[in-house]
């Protein structure tokens, strides 16, 4: 899937992927790509309330290899 | 009722409770430092709004079982005439910290361990260590000599709860209060949760909510009510199956803590299975079940040194913290709260505050 950028969250515990998804999107563009990589299985839930409540849809969650891949779309 | 069979009663019920809260909790991603982080990060107070309805169940159900004189709970731990405001604070202040930094609070690290998270799993050990040398060990001697010292206590006659302190001595005076602040306080909460139509809709914030709010009446309600009785050999009144011998309810440091005080001392006879002790073990299985019924089982283990050096700086925190302020964000953050005790208000309030400020530095640390 294409992306306009990478967040490198491996090794971070909840809630900072998501507190550091939300400052990624604050500096993109409406319809970007914002490609998120976690190793925090928390993430899988957290990720997806997060899409839910701030209407930034997610577009793909894909699991391999122990690392969670999320591909999140700025409203 | 043979006092064996009825602490096995106790301890089932607690086990049975704690089971229903870890499945729910895994299911609902009910998080009391995921409730704060949504807050401070996020501006998203549905996680929030699902704990301060779990206050209210909770609140409503317990002065319910208070009123009908089903429970005593001047005889808990939260009724305390020793008002150790010093310990609430100090001791909030280091579980707020410590759970944000341990990646969640004892209970959520309860149900991450049933998820297969072992990083919980050396938390939850560290944790219990620290809350046992809090209790009887080196850093006893501090808590009791300087946080709980006479400059760090109020002593209220009429115990700490805030119908007694407001009605003085007045036993009626004090049973209308309580519903009346009851009554107020669980009013306001479910106008302020239900005015968002977010929450409204959000079925398992609600759940959460309920079930645990339900959980903690129900955990009362068996020590409180049920585990009293006559003990045979002083043919006094006692509770039975519990490590304080008073009514307790949901708590999760304390009851780890005494959990591996029971696997390493288990042939002392006066070392028994708690109902404090079922609960630990009764969410982390819940929560296992739930993971592998939703197939959401994953081992997970420290990602680097900086990893498990947070978690075990947070753990050590937590275990301080917890027994320091009596009861950690379910301990002190539920159950104490529906006791209306106003060191469970200041415990809750610094233990927010430290998190809070954890999160802050942790966010301007990133910049």
């Amino acid at each position: 899937m294409n992306f306009d950028k990478e967040l490198n969250a491996r090794g971070l515990s909840c809630p900072l992927p998501i507190v550091k998804t939300k400052k990624s999107l604050a500096d993109m563009t409406t319809g970007q790509v914002l490609k998120v990589i976690s190793t925090d299985c928390g993430s899988l839930k957290d990720m997806a309330a997060f899409s839910e409540q701030t209407g930034n849809p997610l577009l793909s969650t894909v699991e391999e290899n122990g690392e969670y891949v999320f591909y999140v779309k700025k409203k | 009722m043979e006092a064996s069979s009825l602490t096995t009663v106790i301890v089932g019920s607690g086990f049975a409770l704690g089971a229903v809260f870890g499945f729910v909790a895994n299911k609902t991603n009910f998080c009391t430092m995921g409730a704060i982080s949504d807050v401070v990060n996020m501006e998203h107070w549905g996680r929030m709004r699902a704990w301060l309805l779990a206050m209210a169940v909770a609140m409503i159900g317990v002065n319910a079982l208070g009123y009908a004189g089903s429970v005593n709970f001047s005889e808990t731990l939260y009724a305390s005439k020793n008002f150790y405001w010093l310990s609430y604070i100090v001791g909030g202040l280091c579980f707020g910290v410590g759970m944000t930094l341990a990646g969640g609070c004892a209970n959520k690290n309860l149900v991450r361990l049933g998820g297969g998270n072992l990083r919980s799993l050396v938390v939850l050990f560290i944790m219990g260590f620290a809350a046992i040398v809090t209790m009887k060990g080196m850093l006893g001697t501090f808590r009791i000599n300087v946080l709980q010292s006479p400059f760090g206590t109020v002593h209220f006659e009429n115990g700490q709860l805030l119908p007694a302190l407001f009605a003085g001595a007045d036993a009626a005076g004090a049973q209308t209060m309580q519903l009346a602040l009851t009554g107020a306080l669980a009013l306001a909460i479910v106008i302020f949760v239900y005015k968002d139509g977010r929450f409204r809709k959000s079925l398992d914030n609600n759940l959460a909510a309920l079930i645990v709010g339900a959980i903690v009446v129900g955990g009362w309600y068996v020590t409180g009510h049920l585990g009293l009785a006559e003990n045979p050999e002083t043919l006094e009144m006692t509770y039975f199956g519990t490590n304080s011998n008073r009514p307790e309810s949901m708590s999760f440091v304390a009851p780890s803590a005494y959990s591996l005080e029971y696997f390493a001392y288990s042939t002392d006879v006066s070392k028994i299975i708690t109902f404090g002790i079922a609960t630990v073990f009764g969410v982390a299985l819940g929560s296992l079940v739930y993971a592998l019924a939703s197939k959401s089982f994953r081992w997970e283990a420290f990602s680097s040194v900086q990893d498990m050096s947070y978690h075990i700086i947070g753990a050590v925190l937590m275990g301080f913290g917890a027994v320091t302020a009596a009861g950690c964000t379910i301990g002190q953050g539920v159950t104490g709260i529906s006791t209306l005790s106003l060191g469970s208000l200041l415990a809750l309030v610094s233990i927010i505050a430290g998190s809070a400020i954890t999160m802050k530095i942790q966010l301007a640390m990133m910049e």
